[in-house]
């Protein structure tokens, strides 16, 4: 068997600043491509010209529009992955890994951008789905009828169900949202910088029960690139390289489509992330354990989400994530510090790229909230239909 | 569009989801049944999850279960569904099914303060257009079992 383990590395990132809902509607997606993946290569030291891959996920660019806007000279390698936002995410790393690991291509560029329209918020382009038609058909026939149309009611089944099972309490969820701000307060980059109490979560409005405003993450405009190639190439390259000691994407039995429109899945499944089985082949083909691991920038669309994913990659039994981050273990001097840039709650949302940069920074030494001597860092993608996806970076190959 | 929900489609029934959806217009739940093993699955697909034969049936139910997990949605989601109000959209796990068979659905008639996780359901229909219904759920009436 061909191992993929630390035979390619993160060697460039880069984004274009992060704006606020609609800011960069005008701009248009191609655009902010180019600059993301531009910014990407020049903090990799190399041109755009020379990267003859690309690699997303859910993405509305393609490579044809982007080779021929850089003028590449010979394009090599194109994917993408399914899943819906920000699920799969890492399989977009795992396939560029794959790529240059195995001389598909010399270098590849994962991107991803997205811009909403200034009036709408983001769960309303899911809302949109349906309105103006008698019928609805497909897997939507036996959701969309009924009124779920939101991401927020979605994840919100799955917390009442962890609520349920575990005792889990809105009170547990908003030091998920808490330690994001705090982690946010001196990152000049992050949009929501102010300190957070429980008594401000609480004070924030109800949206889809049990979830508040402050369980959702905030709506952004962005673009965001990182450039990807073999171990070999790396090690010639300016910067720190950032291992892919493991990227991988999946889900548990009768999964599905999950929370969109599928319900079956067992109890240990339907009230969590959908890592479980993500998180144990990440650990066996990385050969890194949780004990090994320095930080964790974990996906946070939803606070109660964050402590499902923490539950699925062990870091705190089965229904214990909400004790586990109430009890302080998120924050910088717990055992694993999680996002430590202030995530999507905090910082931007970015449907997972700006995760990948955090981590990336961790172990170029380079973060504002630095943890010394960070080497391995776990990244995990979007709670959201299969596949949901993770990855493992590391600084020692 | 449902009579209930004015400003959301209806179901549009598909070869697999027909039988489902015209059944609910009749005021009948059925529920799909695998007719190599007898496994009950929704929502209907053309394939046994369990053994992988490509025959099925549909397998009438009595409607009668209970609350697996809620939301209640505060605000609407979009301006044309504000007319909605204030609603919850719930799954229900239904009984005396040979494998798990959870619904996507609304609790109707029920106080905020009761819909709870557990809460014993039975079936109703809410027509929904063109010879077709969406099964929805309200607390069981005592002692009665349809």
């Amino acid at each position: 068997m061909i191992e993929l383990r630390n035979q390619a590395a993160i060697v460039g990132i880069g984004n274009v600043p992060f704006g606020r809902r609609g800011e960069f509607a005008d701009r248009g997606h191609v655009r902010l491509a180019v600059e993301a993946i531009s910014a990407a290569c020049a903090d990799a030291g190399i041109t755009p010209k020379e990267v003859d891959g690309y690699s997303s996920y859910y993405s509305s660019v393609e490579p044809a529009e982007l080779m021929a806007a850089f003028g590449v000279d010979r394009l090599r390698y194109a994917s993408q992955t399914w899943g819906g936002g920000g699920a799969s995410m890492c399989g977009a790393f795992q396939n560029a890994a794959m790529a240059v690991a195995t001389d598909q291509a010399d270098y590849v560029v994962v991107h991803k951008v997205a811009t909403m329209e200034s009036t709408k918020r983001y769960g309303q382009s899911f809302g949109q789905i349906g309105q103006g038609v008698s019928a609805i058909g497909g897997p939507f026939a036996f959701s969309v009828p009924y009124g779920l149309q939101s991401p927020g009611q979605m994840f919100a089944l799955a917390v009442r169900r962890h609520m349920h099972l575990y005792g889990t309490t809105t009170e547990q969820m908003a030091h998920v949202a808490i330690n994001a701000r705090a982690m946010a307060a001196n990152n000049p980059e992050a949009r929501f910088r102010e300190p957070l109490t429980v008594e401000g979560h609480h004070a924030s409005p109800m949206i889809a029960d049990p979830l508040r405003l402050l369980d959702f993450c905030m709506e952004s405009d962005y673009g965001c690139a990182v450039v990807i190639t073999s171990a070999g190439r790396a090690a010639t390259l300016r910067h720190r390289p950032a291992y892919i000691a493991a990227a991988a994407v999946g889900a548990p039995f009768r999964y599905g489509n999950a929370l969109m429109s599928f319900y079956n899945q067992p109890d240990e499944d339907f009230a969590s992330s959908g890592h479980r089985t993500v998180a144990e082949d990440l650990y066996k083909h990385s050969g890194v354990s949780l004990a090994d691991m320095d930080a964790a920038m974990v996906y946070d669309h939803f606070t109660g989400m964050v402590l499902m994913a923490l539950e699925d990659f062990g870091f705190c039994p089965k229904g214990e994530g909400g004790p586990y981050a109430a009890d302080g273990n998120l924050g910088l001097a717990g055992p694993v510090p999680v996002n430590t840039h202030g995530g999507n709650l905090a910082e931007a949302y970015t449907h997972g790229m700006t995760h990948v940069n955090e981590a990336v920074r961790q172990i170029r030494g380079q973060a504002i909230n630095q943890i010394d001597g960070a080497s391995n860092v776990l990244v995990v993608g979007g709670a959201g239909p299969a596949p949901t996806s993770g990855m493992i970076l590391t600084g020692e190959q | 569009m449902s009579d209930r929900l004015p400003g959301l489609p209806g179901p549009q029934p598909d070869p697999t989801t027909e039988g489902y959806w015209t059944s609910a217009g009749d005021g009948r739940l059925v529920v799909q049944r695998c007719d190599g093993c007898g496994v009950h699955r929704h929502p209907p697909t053309e394939v046994c999850y369990a053994c992988g034969s490509l025959e099925w049936s549909w397998d009438p139910h009595g409607g009668l279960g209970t609350v697996y997990s809620y939301t209640w949605t505060d605000r609407p989601i979009v301006p044309a569904l504000a007319s909605l109000g204030v609603y919850n959209v719930s799954v229900v796990e239904l009984d005396d099914t040979d494998g798990v068979v959870r619904i996507l659905t609304q609790v109707t008639d029920v106080p905020r303060e009761d819909l709870v996780v557990g809460l014993p359901v039975e079936v109703h229909f809410d027509p929904a257009g063109d010879g077709v219904a969406l099964p929805m759920f309200r607390p069981r009436s005592k002692g009665e079992r349809p």
